[in-house]
């Protein structure tokens, strides 16, 4: 029974109880949503989301913001459509989407740690700066009519439905959620979001956190960037607009803290699929698309509202907890040990 | 000498010289530049921005951010074209109810953020996805298709528009309406900001929100409240644009989220809370305002492409004042170390 307490306390479990009753209700009102296909292609088609989440929560969890995101998607998006266009390898798009990414990630860092300039202005600066930069590549036109190899991978599936793109980036959560938990420089993020000065002072460099934070951000952006390109096939000037606030979103549902400090990579991974699959599960319930953004909007405001709201009840029945115990007669020897 | 020091320091001294600048190197590249009714029809194209950004520096102030409200101009915008051409309401009346449902919308976010105490961000996110997508379920309402916009408001007699239009058409002693009712506006926030109780609690919740809830404020109420100015002015700038353009449609204003945050945190607002004025905001958002409108105009900058200089002067002045800061800081240590 404990266990299963224990289970509950862990902040993406709600996340996954959440997006199974989404898959329920779905189910109740349209037996035939509840297929092995249907459910999988939920999954399938948060790839791009799902990269971008975990990206931004590195960035969320120390404590800091990237708005920039969906522009280095659009960028490097573009990027690939042109290399794809003159023919060049799938190794030399991923290396210009990684590169162009980290590069992204270094102007954001060195601009947010190293001056400490506030993170939401600086990287709307870079937003503005690299949603410029797309239309200086690409000379104001979409990118399209590319194949070959990118185009044969686009849509490919590994086993049992699952996409190619998708069982690779289940792959890279894995990765860094035991990145994250697993090893001592990971759990500088969390420190660092906690407690910045607490985190300076038992020796972890605020600055290089922070950082490398970024600069994973602007990587991950980087290949979703990359995936954009290859799924759709087409890239418009305006490709990835948005898709920071969506990205941004799936780490809130997923149970990470805009303030930093708290949340993990598999509670990202489950807000982005969260995210993509409301559209998909409208049509399943009946309601017309339009409803997306309502829905949206009320799930997430529903979500934080209710889950700050419980936070500070726990936080008060600890301290009545403390309070009693001090009070209570024949506790004070126990109270002081405590 | 020291009042002469003091005023070098202000970072408005820099906005204003910034925007001079402008005006000279634009007027010489290109002479066309300097006619009054395109540099206020600039203004015009501009004014959402504008007014939306005065009533975000107070949430700023107060340590809040509002990312709601390009949304919001949507939502006032299709709920008066709906009201009016579908239900049959006369349009102030329409006008009326959109600002009404814009108020509620910003107090029911300024509620989340200030009685629930979740983080303001997420609470506007989550306003911004929601009363976007209010406004296209409104639009569905319509007999009107959603993409194309409803219009055919009142009214024009001759070449003078009257009534409803003269709001966005309209001029007085030769000058648009819309401008009048920035200068409005701004002198009201600077009222209400430099000049009322108001103004310095906002202040001082920004600065220390326990201090302030300690010396008596109802900082919750406050907070809530400049949620829903915001709002308003959002619904305000809805209904211009609404009136400018002859048409109501869901998606108005969806765009400017970044605009307004950017033409406020230019203006000196720290995110922070607690500093800020509306003064900066003005001269920030008038300052992008004119580069919009002169480098296509003097220098062949496609109008797609104009989020780079933004984004360029933005980056560019956060650093500077951040090094400057710095900089300021750290010689203000050298003289007490030598003083010792």
């Amino acid at each position: 029974m404990n266990k299963i307490k224990d289970l509950f306390k862990v902040r993406w479990m709600s996340s996954l109880v959440f997006l199974l009753l989404l898959f329920l209700i779905t189910g109740i009102a349209d037996h035939n949503f509840l297929t092995y296909s249907n459910i999988i292609n939920c999954f399938n088609t948060a790839t791009m989301y799902t990269l971008l989440a975990i990206g931004i929560a590195f960035v969320i969890m120390t404590g800091e913001i990237d708005v920039s995101i969906g522009a280095t998607l659009g960028l490097t998006a573009a990027m690939t459509g042109l290399i794809a266009q003159s023919g060049g390898s799938i190794g030399k798009m991923l290396l210009i989407c990684v590169a162009v990414g980290a590069a992204v990630g270094v102007f954001n860092g060195v601009g947010v740690a190293f001056f400490g300039v506030p993170s939401l202005i600086f990287t709307l600066g870079t937003n503005g700066l690299i949603r410029g930069l797309i239309y200086i590549v690409t000379d104001g036109r979409t990118v399209e009519n590319f194949g070959g190899p990118i185009a044969y991978y686009g849509n490919k599936e590994l086993f049992a439905q699952i996409t190619l793109y998708y069982a690779l980036t289940i792959l890279l959560v894995a990765i860094a959620h035991v990145l994250l938990t697993r090893t001592r420089k990971g759990k500088y993020f969390i420190a660092v979001g906690d407690n910045p000065g607490g985190a300076n002072l038992v020796g972890i460099s605020v600055f290089r956190t922070k950082l490398i934070a970024y600069i994973l951000c602007g990587v991950f952006a980087g290949i979703a960037g990359y995936v954009f390109a290859s799924k759709y096939r087409q890239v418009m000037t305006v490709a990835g607009n948005g898709y920071e606030m969506t990205a941004i979103a799936a780490c809130v549902l997923g149970g990470i803290s805009l303030s930093g400090g708290l949340g993990n990579m598999v509670g990202a991974a489950i807000g982005a699929v969260i995210m993509s699959s409301i559209s998909r599960l409208l049509v399943f319930i009946g309601l017309p698309s339009d409803y997306n953004n309502t829905i949206t909007g009320i799930m997430l405001i529903v979500i934080v509202v209710v889950d700050s709201l419980t936070q500070r009840r726990s936080i008060e029945m600890s301290r009545r907890k403390r309070l009693l115990s001090r009070t209570a007669p024949g506790a004070a020897k126990g109270g002081d040990e405590a | 000498m020291k009042a002469l020091k003091k005023l070098f320091r202000r970072w408005e001294f820099f906005l204003v010289i910034f925007l001079v600048l402008e005006f000279v190197v634009f007027g010489s590249a290109n002479p066309k530049f300097l006619r009054v009714n395109s540099i206020m029809t600039s203004i015009v194209n501009y004014i959402s921005v504008c007014i939306i950004s005065l009533f975000v520096t107070l949430v700023m102030i107060t340590g809040g951010i509002d990312i709601q409200a390009a949304s919001i101009i949507g939502l006032t915008s299709i709920i008066e074209g709906v009201l009016w051409s579908d239900a049959g309401l006369n349009i102030w009346v329409a006008v009326v109810i959109a600002i009404v449902a814009a108020a509620v919308c910003g107090a029911l976010s300024g509620f989340f953020v200030a009685y629930c105490g979740v983080q303001p961000m997420v609470v506007t996110l989550g306003g911004s996805f929601l009363y976007s997508g209010l406004a296209l379920l409104i639009s569905g309402m319509s007999a009107t298709p959603a993409y194309q916009g409803i219009s055919g408001f009142p009214a024009k007699e001759g070449k003078t528009f009257v009534d409803f239009r003269f709001l966005g058409k309209g001029e007085l002693l030769g000058i648009p309406m819309q401008i009048w009712i920035y200068l409005v506006l701004i002198v009201l926030c600077v009222w209400i900001l430099h000049r009322t109780k108001y103004g310095e609690r906002l202040y001082l919740i920004g600065v220390n929100q326990q201090a302030a809830e300690y010396s008596g404020i109802n900082t919750r109420l406050v907070i809530m409240s400049t949620y829903v100015l915001s709002a308003v002015s959002a619904a305000l700038a809805g209904t211009l644009l609404t009136s400018n353009m002859n048409s109501a449609k869901y998606n108005h204003g969806s765009g400017y989220t970044l605009a307004i945050i950017t033409a406020v945190v230019l203006g000196g607002t720290l995110n922070t809370g607690g500093k800020g004025s509306i003064l900066g905001t003005v001269l920030a958002s008038l300052i992008i305002c004119i580069l919009r409108y002169g480098l296509p105009l003097c220098f062949g900058v496609s109008t797609q492409n104009l989020d780079l200089p933004v984004g360029i002067i933005l980056v560019l002045v956060v650093l500077g004042r951040e090094i400057a800061g710095q900089h300021m800081i750290s010689s203000l240590f050298k003289k007490r170390g030598s003083a010792r």
